[in-house]
């Protein structure tokens, strides 16, 4: 050896022939944790604005607005079954009828929130939804698409799927979809300061958005939900994630409540697409989903999406079940009731469309895709809806699944 | 450096300062972006710093852990690769001064003889130089070792080294010659270039 450059370069092969762990077994021991930790991090520190903005944007505003995208994951809503001893709310049910519109207003760690929301004539799902954060920011639902404005960046973000919103709309099939939950629980209380008798509803499930729980305080003499409290865990552990302390029901909102303006000269970004780190275990199971094998992203991400929807009108619940795991967190009886909807005529019975891929994006397993579908249900309406398929590679085996609905299905002409 | 390298390295630091965007909003697939890019480089770093390497996952584990923590409020001054090669030197460190220095070898430590060897008999002088290369590394002082490992795996200049240790550029410098020399006097001989 000659000088110093002839270590160096000794060095460096050494260096490059250092051997190391595996990339597979490297990121299953890493990112995991690391996703939890960011994950948590964001909670506690992230400014309000932007916890707003993830709340809102991942349906974690309000529990009722996550409730209703609970059903949007398949359409599939939930609602066990009404062989559960009787849902002692049913009166609430009938009070709920009439309105339209609603205004709830609470805390979140960091600062407020108030959301406008107002129903279809049908009474099945929110057509306009505003969110306005204590500071500044603001998001709202605008003909297909959810914007985020942030005030300190002057930037809206946009994505094209209605990811704020509810359905089934404040009524019938959401109370009883969180009523006849699993782990729901009612219990009869008085409120110490206003001496009025409240009933308390205490439920929790895992969808699309992640592990989520809720107690929900009904008022007894006007049958009504006045308080609301939601956890992204299903244990109630720890501070809520938004407290709801008013809930204010109208027969309908004046359509400028639903204006937002916005400055001029604000960017605009589209939002990236992506999934809850909390959902990425469960879709990591080989044994569920298709082989994509000898197939492009397209033509894999049409196929099980095409399989998905045959499972659904089949009703084939196992088939279900392998090509979309996050279903096997629910019943099934409330897979039959949501998705399947044998006696009802929103039923899925026809596959007219399904489009090229539409956003993509990344989660820890791998690719992440949207695809758009165009549906027609039994009554004869025709609605689209886009399903999120992930993609994985576990050695040398190539899969996917589908993670669940991207957005509210939206009925089109 | 070619006009084309330092294209690359500019690319490179803006896809780094974006990803840092990402990350500080919150976005998952900029952290996996991050570990995926920087990955492999760093378990090197860890492995050549580590005076037991079954340490190395661990290691990456906690830096990435850590980082990740800092979601919404990371400021990167300088290149994120440095950043992340000098948290992973730290936790080498700390890891270090409650193990033993590295002995004796296993042979599924050292290095595999560089593909471009030419023949059998090389690959063998190769392998074994490699083991005491390994054995030579693991008898330099942790401040000393991470100044080669910084400068010659993660590419850092001594700008960077200096200024994340805190120490002079002088003192980098120096201590990387001293290492150099070090290695040199403990393989001269062994290998001919």
């Amino acid at each position: 050896m000659t000088d110093s450059r002839d270590t160096k370069r000794v060095v460096e092969r050494y260096l490059e022939g250092l051997r190391t762990p595996g990339a597979d077994r490297v990121d299953a021991k890493v990112l995991p944790d690391a996703l939890a930790a960011m994950h948590k991090a964001k909670l506690q520190t992230a400014p309000c604005s932007r916890f707003t903005w993830r709340m809102v944007m991942t349906s974690r505003t309000g529990g009722l607005i996550a409730a209703a995208l609970v059903v949007a994951v398949v359409s599939f809503a939930v609602l066990d079954s009404f062989t559960q001893p009787a849902w002692a709310l049913a009166d609430a049910l009938e009070a709920l009828k009439d309105y339209r519109a609603v205004h709830i207003v609470g805390a979140f760690p960091g600062g407020t929130a108030e959301a406008w929301i107002r129903g279809n004539d049908a009474g099945t799902r929110s057509t306009d939804v505003v969110v306005r954060g204590s500071h500044g920011a603001i998001t709202w639902t605008k003909e297909g698409s959810t914007y985020h404005y942030e005030p300190g960046q002057n930037t809206v973000y946009f994505e094209d799927a209605l990811t704020v919103g509810m359905t089934p709309w404040l009524g019938r099939e959401l109370l009883e979809m969180l009523g006849t939950a699993d782990t729901a629980k009612v219990i009869h209380g008085k409120d110490p300061a206003t001496g009025r008798d409240r009933v308390t509803l205490m439920c929790s499930l895992t969808d699309v958005h992640g592990p989520q729980s809720w107690i929900i305080e009904f008022d007894k003499a006007s049958k009504l939900p006045v308080a609301m409290k939601q956890w992204q865990n299903l244990y109630r552990d720890g501070p809520p994630i938004f407290d709801a302390f008013k809930i204010i029901y109208y027969q309908d909102l004046p359509d400028d409540i639903f204006n937002v303006p916005v400055p001029n000269d604000a960017e605009y970004v589209e939002k990236p697409l992506q999934i809850p780190e909390a959902t990425v275990g469960i879709l990591s199971d080989p044994r569920d989903g298709i082989s994509t094998e000898g197939l492009t992203q397209q033509e894999a991400a049409r196929k099980i999406v095409q399989t998905l929807y045959q499972a659904v009108i089949g009703q084939d619940i196992d088939r279900l079940k392998s090509l979309s795991p996050l279903c096997r967190n629910w019943g099934d009886e409330f897979l039959r009731r949501i998705i399947f909807k044998p006696d009802k005529d929103d039923r899925i019975v026809e596959i007219l469309e399904i489009g090229p891929v539409g956003r993509t994006g990344q989660s820890p397993l791998g690719p992440i895709a949207a695809v758009p579908t165009t549906l027609r249900l039994k009554n004869g309406k025709k609605v689209r809806q886009q399903m999120i398929v992930q993609f994985r590679q576990r050695g040398d085996t190539a899969s996917c699944v589908v993670h669940g609905p991207y957005g509210l299905p939206r009925e089109v002409e | 450096m070619t006009g084309g390298c330092r294209s690359l390295v500019v690319l490179l630091m803006i896809e780094d300062r974006i990803l840092v965007w990402r990350f500080n909003r919150g976005e998952p697939a900029a952290l996996c972006r991050i570990h995926e890019k920087y990955r492999e480089g760093l378990l090197k770093v860890a492995a050549a710093l580590l005076n037991d390497r079954s340490g190395v996952e661990d290691v990456l584990h906690d830096v990435f852990v850590d980082f990740a923590q800092t979601t919404g409020r990371f400021r990167l001054q300088g290149s994120l690769k440095g950043y992340l090669s000098i948290c992973v030197a730290n936790r080498a460190r700390d890891r270090n001064r409650t193990t033993r220095r590295r002995e004796s070898v296993g042979l599924n430590e050292i290095p595999a003889p560089s593909a471009d060897v030419a023949g059998p008999e090389q690959a063998a002088l190769s392998h074994e130089l490699a083991a005491k290369l390994d054995g030579a590394m693991a008898e330099l002082p942790d401040e000393q070792r991470e100044v080669i490992v910084l400068h010659v795996q993660s590419k850092l200049p001594f700008r960077e080294i200096a200024r994340l240790r805190e120490i002079s550029i002088n003192t980098a410098m120096s201590r990387y010659r001293y290492d150099l020399d070090k290695l040199r006097s403990i393989l001269n001989g062994e290998l001919e270039l």
